[in-house]
């Protein structure tokens, strides 16, 4: 059980890792793109606002939560390659 | 600086490709002569051996370990181990290694009436470290010329040359944006310090030989 426990920590630094770089990165490039969008389209008012209420929009987003498959891709591969080592 | 550079490069590259011939799963075609255990007492070779059965105690300084023994379809002997990954590397997490032996002793066979059988396997045979590779399936096929098609070794070496080529193809534009206007700039100055070092001696120069004539 020791090896399965240092497998499960090593692999979720690693994993939190994977996932706070790349939730930083997705709301980076969703704020390039409501600032564009901005820019483009000419509009007046709050930008502030507008990039605010834009990545609120973003938290609740299925597309932020695609990102927990960081940790459900990995785990589900290992499941799977156990299944088919070992019982296939 | 160019030989370096490439000894470098190429020892490097062999090392990648030692790394996955080593990891990656290959697939013989063998008639299982014989199945047997012995004690190996690890020594040098010790990192090409597996570890102890999942559960059990992973410090013991010897075990018994599983062989299958074979002969290729091509004549030749192989003998593999055959050992639990458990949850360490290399990542195929075999812990079915007593089931494997049992599948491995039914297909025991004679040369006379071969039963064929495709074993999965990673790891190298080395005579001189006694190392063997870990088998880690046993399938009965018809017979010593099917051919399988390696699937995942082409979709894994797939991504990772994948990989690989994007990293490099944004260092390489990076270094071009980056870090190349700042070396030439730096070799500009130091074109124009050189220039006004000669130009000084120059001068110099020129007045010892007014104050020598």
């Amino acid at each position: 059980m020791f090896a399965l426990a240092r497998l499960s920590l090593i692999g979720f630094v690693v994993l939190t890792i994977i996932y706070f770089s790349l939730s930083l990165y997705s709301r980076a490039v969703r704020r390039g793109k409501l600032e564009q969008e901005w820019d483009e389209e000419g509009m007046t008012g709050d930008k502030d606002a507008f990039i605010r209420e834009g990545l609120e929009d973003y938290d609740g987003s299925l597309r932020r939560k695609l990102i927990l498959g960081v940790y459900i891709v990995p785990v589900t591969l290992v499941i799977l390659i156990i299944y088919l080592t070992n019982f296939y | 600086m160019t030989y370096i550079r490439w000894t470098v490069i190429v020892l490097f590259w062999l090392l990648v490709g030692a790394f996955f011939h080593y990891t990656l799963p290959q697939h013989d075609i063998v008639r299982v002569s014989d199945t047997y255990e012995k004690r190996v007492d690890f020594g040098e070779n010790s990192w090409f051996w597996s570890q102890a059965d999942a559960g059990n105690d992973p410090n013991t300084a010897n075990r018994d370990v599983f062989f299958i023994q074979t002969r290729l379809a091509n004549g030749k002997v192989m003998v593999y181990r055959n050992e639990d990954t458990g949850w360490g590397w290399p990542p195929y997490f075999k812990f079915d290694t007593s089931n494997l032996q049992a599948e491995a002793a039914d297909l025991k066979s004679a040369s006379s009436e071969p039963k064929w059988a495709v074993i999965k396997h990673y790891g190298w045979r080395n005579e001189f470290m006694s190392i063997y590779p870990n088998a880690i399936s046993v399938k009965a096929v018809d017979g010593p010329d099917v051919t399988i098609i390696p699937w995942l070794n082409i979709i894994i070496l797939t991504l990772f040359f994948a990989t690989v080529w994007a990293i490099y193809v944004r260092w390489r534009r990076f270094r071009a944006r980056r870090i190349d206007p700042v070396l030439e700039e730096v070799g500009e100055s130091f074109e124009a310090a050189g220039d006004s070092l000669a130009d000084r001696r120059g001068r110099i120069s020129r007045w010892f030989a007014s104050w020598r004539s």
